[in-house]
């Protein structure tokens, strides 16, 4: 309780969701696709290297990675990429003083008002944006 | 370096990726996906001087926009001057590594070195 009380939490804090209720979902979302996808950069550019090799060691790369295994991999990294990018815009937006309301006198319930609507709807915007491109990525993916 | 010219670097590297991944893509979608991985198309694709170009320029974006985003979410989990110095220097350093890395893919395969 202390540590969490002094914000001390460090890996475990940053891990947790939960608590603070939907932005720091999509925050967390946010870091999680972030982590994702620099992990799949590094991983499709030493996969791509393989083309200097020569025809063969490209095609064994690709026995290894044109698998149902890897199309899963595939829809999953379509899924992060679109949310990562549209919550991405979300939060430059609020950066730039966009959609975060007015700054007034905290008042009772002391609801801040750049955690509104817009923000909320864009979060769940977000979350259905991953969710089609994963479906129409599956789509082409194992519909060769 | 100030932080927030740094985080202006993050968004502008994070909207042109967007751009340029957008119709990396979409070069894929051209034919069937797995024709398109077919090792004569991706070295033609290497070949086309504009697209190559294009790859070189998002590998650039990339790299950037990835490491500076793993290096905010390092310095927000711990704090120290050595500690911040070391994930500085060690963020640009994977930045240029990998840099380095997929430029020599591109290069190679560009001038036909496979």
């Amino acid at each position: 309780m202390t540590e969490r009380m002094s914000n001390r939490e460090g890996l475990k804090g940053m891990a947790n969701p939960t608590r603070y209720g939907l932005e720091r979902v999509a925050y967390w979302l946010q870091r999680l696709s972030g982590l994702g996808l620099l992990a799949y950069l590094i991983g499709h550019i030493y996969e791509t290297s393989s083309i200097v090799n020569g025809k063969v060691a490209w095609d064994k790369m690709l026995e290894l990675t044109q698998t149902t295994q890897g199309h899963l991999i595939l829809t999953l990294v379509i899924g992060m990429c679109v949310y990562h990018t549209a919550n991405g815009i979300r939060v430059m937006l609020g950066q730039g003083g966009i959609g975060v309301g007015k700054p007034g006198q905290p008042e009772y319930p002391y609801k801040a008002a750049s955690l509104n609507y817009k923000q909320r709807l864009c979060i769940w915007v977000s979350i259905a944006l991953a969710a089609l491109a994963m479906m129409y990525g599956m789509a082409v993916l194992f519909g060769d | 370096m100030r932080e927030s010219i740094i985080m202006k670097i993050h968004y502008g590297t994070a909207l042109g990726a967007v751009a340029l991944v957008t119709i990396h893509i979409l070069f894929r979608m051209t034919q069937n996906f797995s024709e398109s991985l077919q090792y004569q198309n991706v070295i033609a694709n290497y070949h086309l001087l504009p697209y190559a170009l294009m790859l070189e320029v998002v590998l650039i974006l990339l790299s950037v926009h990835g490491f500076n985003g793993l290096r905010v979410i390092l310095l927000e989990l711990k704090q120290g001057i050595v500690y911040e110095k070391l994930i500085n220097y060690g963020s640009i350093g994977a930045m240029a590594a990998l840099i380095a890395y997929g430029s020599r893919t591109i290069l190679m395969a560009g001038m036909g070195m496979s």
